[in-house]
């Protein structure tokens, strides 16, 4: 296969854009910004599928994540105590733990990506959104079908977890706020 | 046509559509002017905003404030750069331009959510929650009265469905379809009656805090939303650049105006309504309506 | 082209990583496996572009993983929820006990 040079230079680019605003969602205080960086991130993972001939697939990612991010964005602003970032904030444990775990899947993986040998069959130069259609709406309906089938339960499940009145009255009668032990280590 | 042409002549399109709506809704809305006034309105408006001082807030996110409103006008940029203007393009379409489209109309949100956000002020920050019900509730029937038009042309790229209304305007082959599409479209972009973000009851709501240069970049940017919303209207529903006589383009600009000035009319004569019953009409109301125009096009292109 | 694209993969699945192992509130923890799924995202169409010579299961493989995406999102932020309203815990460390 011989990608062009100018397919190259995109793909950098955007792997970079990928990468580094991918850093940025945990580097930042506001939450807004740590739900765009991430939306930034998946669209410029989009834009690599775009560049990898799969229009529709990139697209449909884009469109999905807008929606979904803004969501994201609405529930951390709900959820933590400082959600514009206003001041600076660490909110992180086993950091170092984490950074080694991080950086270890990185290397694996990276290094499985460039050393193994993997066959050269590029895909034709037909159209692979139409090849998508007939495939979901044929061979594989099923599958499709099915994942249809699990967003519908999906509904009524996070509605029934969600919920503020359950069969039991109130779901949040008499919770109080448990207290925090910074120190974890000699817990009896 | 080169990338260049395609740039200039969107950037025609989006300030020339923006200058007829900004006339339009002076004449219909605005009291007690003459005519002849409001053709220059426009131009005396922009003036005065740009020679307006930019108020600010405390602590605001200045980075976002100054971002959102650039990215709604790159947003509007990129949807119509897949609707072809004058004619069949040569250099052949944007392969799924539908799903770009639709793509960059939902990110419409985020810059709308940003820019509500990032004053660090109450009612904007309002505005921009009121924004993400509105749109998570008609973003549905909106994709899919947009993507029905894909089913009888067999292709998501736009001119394909453009050249396949030769004989009928989808208009007329799909009746729910234009209507849907200029409610939800209105919704989308937050033009009256669906104008909530920015509702009198919220003293300005997202641009309350708003004010020179970038209020006036913001209001262009949401006209230039308004054409690209029209032209993709006029492309998918009436027929685009098909027409007798006269040439492509101008059909283009002439269909276009008309969705323009309907979408002034309406949004100066018609009753705004509250947010908590505009979603449930998205939900309640047009997403079956959608679903029905999807089900019933299906049918007819079995 | 493989490699380059495989190295970013791996790159991003090593932040999403560190992000879902190291934060203490939950919807950052959601932001590392979002991450993670994106680049399996990317993974899976790399592979359908290089090397299956364009067997549409692969592009079928994606719209499974957009559907994951959804799930995870929507049971996550449903358990966020109930948990925060049962425990009023918002991080990980309030979440000592899994019972009352």
């Amino acid at each position: 296969m011989n990608p062009g040079l100018l397919s190259y230079f995109l793909v950098s680019a955007f792997g970079i854009g990928a990468v580094v605003s991918g850093w940025l969602v945990f580097r930042t205080d506001s939450m807004l910004r740590a739900a765009y960086w991430l939306m930034v991130s998946f669209v410029a993972v989009g834009a690599m599928l775009v560049v990898l001939d799969a229009q529709f697939l990139g697209l449909i990612l884009i469109l999905m994540m807008s929606g979904e991010m803004t969501i994201m964005a609405i529930f951390m602003i709900m959820f933590m105590m400082n959600p514009a970032g206003l001041n600076p904030m660490t909110m992180v444990h086993q950091h170092r733990t984490s950074m080694v775990a991080g950086v270890g899947s990185f290397l694996v993986l990276a290094w499985v990506g460039v050393v193994a040998e993997f066959p050269d069959r590029p895909a034709p130069a037909v159209d692979p959104t139409a090849a998508l259609g007939e495939e979901l709406l044929g061979r594989s309906m099923l599958i499709f079908e099915s994942a249809g089938v699990a967003l519908l339960a999906v509904m009524i499940g996070a509605i029934a977890l969600a919920a503020k009145r359950g069969r039991f009255g109130d779901a949040d009668a008499g919770s109080v706020e448990p207290e925090i032990d910074v120190d974890t280590g000699s817990r009896t | 046509m080169t990338t260049l042409g395609i740039g200039i002549q969107v950037a025609a399109m989006l300030v020339g559509g923006a200058y007829v709506l900004a006339v339009a809704d002076r004449l219909i809305g605005g009291s007690g002017s003459n005519v002849r006034s409001a053709f220059s309105y426009p131009v005396k408006r922009l003036s005065f905003l740009m020679l307006q001082p930019v108020t600010t807030t405390e602590r605001p996110d200045l980075a976002a404030w100054i971002l959102a409103p650039s990215l709604l006008l790159g947003l509007a940029a990129v949807g119509a750069v897949s609707i072809p203007i004058g004619g069949p393009s040569p250099g052949g379409d944007i392969p799924a331009g539908l799903v770009l489209f639709g793509a960059a109309m939902l990110i419409v949100l985020v810059a709308v959510f940003i820019f509500g956000w990032a004053p660090n002020s109450v009612l904007p920050m309002i505005g921009g929650y009121r924004f993400a019900a509105m749109v998570l509730s008609i973003g549905i029937p909106f994709s899919l009265v947009v993507l029905t038009t894909a089913i009888p042309a067999e292709s998501l790229s736009v001119g394909t469905i453009v050249e396949s209304q030769s004989s009928l305007w989808y208009l007329l082959v799909q009746p729910l379809g234009l209507p849907i599409y200029l409610i939800t479209a209105a919704a989308i972009a937050f033009w009256g009656p669906f104008d909530l973000p920015e509702g009198t009851d919220l003293a300005g709501g997202i641009v309350a805090e708003a004010s020179g240069a970038r209020l006036a970049m913001w209001r262009f940017a949401r006209a230039a939303l308004m054409v690209t919303l029209s032209l993709m209207g006029a492309a998918v529903f009436l027929g685009g650049y098909l027409g007798p006589v006269l040439p492509g383009w101008l059909w283009t600009v002439i269909k276009t105006a008309v969705l323009l000035i309907l979408l002034a009319l309406t949004g100066r004569t018609m009753a705004r309504i509250r947010v908590q019953r505009f979603v449930w009409f998205g939900w309640v109301v047009l997403l079956p309506l959608a679903l029905v125009d999807v089900f019933v096009s299906g049918w007819v292109a079995l | 082209m493989i490699d380059l694209l495989l190295v970013i993969a791996a790159a991003v699945f090593g932040i999403g990583v560190y992000g879902a192992l190291s934060q203490q509130s939950f919807v950052m923890i959601m932001m590392g496996l979002e991450l993670m799924l994106n680049s399996a995202v990317l993974v899976v169409v790399t592979f359908w572009w290089g090397t299956t010579g364009g067997n549409p299961s692969g592009q079928l493989l994606v719209i499974v993983i957009l559907a994951v995406m959804a799930v995870e999102a929507a049971i996550g932020f449903a358990l966020v929820t109930a948990v925060y309203r049962s425990r009023k815990a918002d991080i990980t460390e309030k979440l000592r006990r899994l019972r009352f």
